[in-house]
């Protein structure tokens, strides 16, 4: 009876001990953006002719990989718009007015997934993209995913693109003006984990 | 983009609608007293509103999501309601002012909500900051507020909405040469509204001027300079310079200017008031001007670049 007592004793430490290793090897391994290499970028036509170009300095995120379940990933992604950068000065004190960006109300761009599946070469998240105020679902693909160790840190990459008409979002059709109402946003971001 | 076709046809219907609200009164058989040329008044600067906002496409989200859609949504019809519930022969002049007080301290408040300004993680000021500038903007409009109504007793004449108008007009255009497009559009049917009544009333040869058009004017010239001042590109000093300019009109009752004849003292009323407004346009212009440049594709030669 001792020795069945002790073998069951032994059983039930094994299995736990076996589980914590189980799930240490299999959580979701949690990155923050690395601002250094990360860029969110746009650009929008002009008149129709040509192309203006501009950037976001200050994004800031955070992504949960699940290598082994994708659908427990997550992605997390938070743009100033105050810190818009189209290279003039005039143009970026405009973007930031109530008639584009409204800054001073919507002081951010978010987006938070919803839903993530993997596919070939990355994933496919789907999320909600809040701007002026509007929230909308939109889905992304994300290029990458390959986790690499560089000094010590372990650094994941992704990639994505997508077009957003200004109108969805709530902006002034009216106040459309020179610039497009489609924008094409080039997102492209690392993570870095101990 | 700014249109002014579309801008003039807005303020052609708000004054022409505004007006002819008015001017109805007189059309009755028995004569239009002062309390019903001033009711007519706050009837008329409102449907001259309504019909201008239509004019021009004016987006009146609900509920409010940003401060323009709050002034347009909640400021302005607690501005008319107050100035209607005035008339109520049971509501004593302390409650009138009591109802006016409480919206100049909390109109700043409603404007601001949900901005970066107010408190939260987001906030972009201290609590105190923000509880000082809550009351010094207050304390502004009530005071100009006051003063305002004060003379239009004291001194009635169409000459206080026309300043009144003059302010709202410069401040139209200040806020759209500072960048805020539409914020400066809103305020183009009140400008014409307030001259449309001021006209009919004086066709109608209205005894006394009413203090509820007066206090629409202020409240909405108040709130158009708060969103561009806060939202915009407007600097404090052009906001109270546009703000304070009606108050040039109580150079009027220097007392040997008093006795001058009517029409004397509203040319000199709306002179002096003129001024400052004229200098904040010209100010603006010229620095539309220089910050658009680069944008306009305008090529400067060397010599520009090197002085600039």
């Amino acid at each position: 009876m001792r020795r069945y007592l002790s073998a069951l004793v032994m059983s039930v430490a094994v299995g736990m001990s076996l589980c914590a290793v189980a799930q240490t090897a299999f959580a979701a391994d949690d990155y923050t953006f690395d601002l250094v290499h990360s860029s969110v970028s746009f650009k929008a036509r002009h008149l129709d002719i040509s192309w203006i170009h501009g950037r976001f300095n200050e994004v800031s995120g955070k992504f949960s990989l699940d290598r082994v379940d994708a659908t427990k990933s997550t992605f997390e992604l938070s743009i100033k718009a105050d810190s818009v950068d189209t290279g003039n000065k005039a143009r970026d004190e405009h973007l930031r007015q109530p008639d584009y960006f409204d800054a001073k109300q919507f002081p951010t761009l978010d987006f938070k997934s919803t839903s993530v599946k993997a596919i070939k070469g990355g994933y496919e998240v789907t999320g909600d993209f809040t701007m002026h105020g509007v929230t909308k679902k939109v889905t992304i693909s994300l290029e990458g995913g390959k986790e690499i160790e560089f000094k010590g840190t372990k650094r994941v990459g992704f990639s994505t693109n997508l077009a957003l008409k200004r109108s969805d979002f709530g902006f002034d059709k009216t106040q459309i003006g020179p610039i497009g109402d489609e924008a094409l946003i080039f997102i492209d971001f690392e993570g870095t984990r101990k | 983009m700014p249109d002014p076709v579309l801008y003039t046809q807005a303020m052609t219907v708000a004054a022409v609608v505004s007006a002819l609200c008015v001017l109805a009164t007189g059309w009755t058989r028995s004569p239009a007293t002062a309390e019903r040329i001033n009711l007519a008044c706050i009837a008329g600067l409102g449907l001259g509103l309504i019909a201008g906002y239509r004019v021009i496409h004016v987006r009146c989200a609900w509920p409010p999501i940003n401060g323009l859609d709050r002034y347009l949504t909640i400021v302005l019809p607690l501005i008319f309601s107050i100035e209607l519930v005035a008339y109520w022969p049971r509501l004593p002049p302390w409650g009138v002012w009591c109802l006016r007080i409480a919206l100049a301290v909390t109109s700043s408040r409603i404007l601001l909500h949900g901005s970066i300004y107010l408190g939260g993680p987001r906030s972009v000021w201290t609590t105190a900051a923000t509880y000082q500038l809550l009351l010094l903007s207050s304390l502004t409009l009530a005071v100009v507020w006051w003063f305002m109504t004060s003379l239009s007793r004291r001194s009635p004449g169409i000459s206080i909405l026309v300043a009144l108008s003059l302010s709202t007009q410069t401040a139209a255009i200040t806020v759209m040469l500072a960048g805020y497009v539409t914020g400066g559009a809103a305020a183009l049917p009140l400008t014409a509204a307030l001259i449309g009544v001021s006209l009919a009333a004086s066709l109608l040869r209205a005894p006394a001027l009413s203090e509820g058009a007066v206090g629409i004017g202020v409240m909405g010239l108040f709130g158009l300079l708060f969103v561009g001042r806060f939202f915009g590109g407007l600097s404090t000093a052009q906001a109270l310079t546009i703000f304070v300019a009606p108050l040039l009109c109580w150079v009027s009752e220097i007392p040997l200017i008093r006795t001058r004849q009517p029409w004397q003292r509203a040319v000199l009323r709306l002179g002096l008031v003129a001024v400052p407004l004229i200098v904040i346009l010209v100010l603006s212009k010229r620095s539309f001007d220089r910050d658009t440049r680069p944008l306009l594709g305008v090529v400067r030669t060397q010599v520009e670049v090197i002085n600039s």
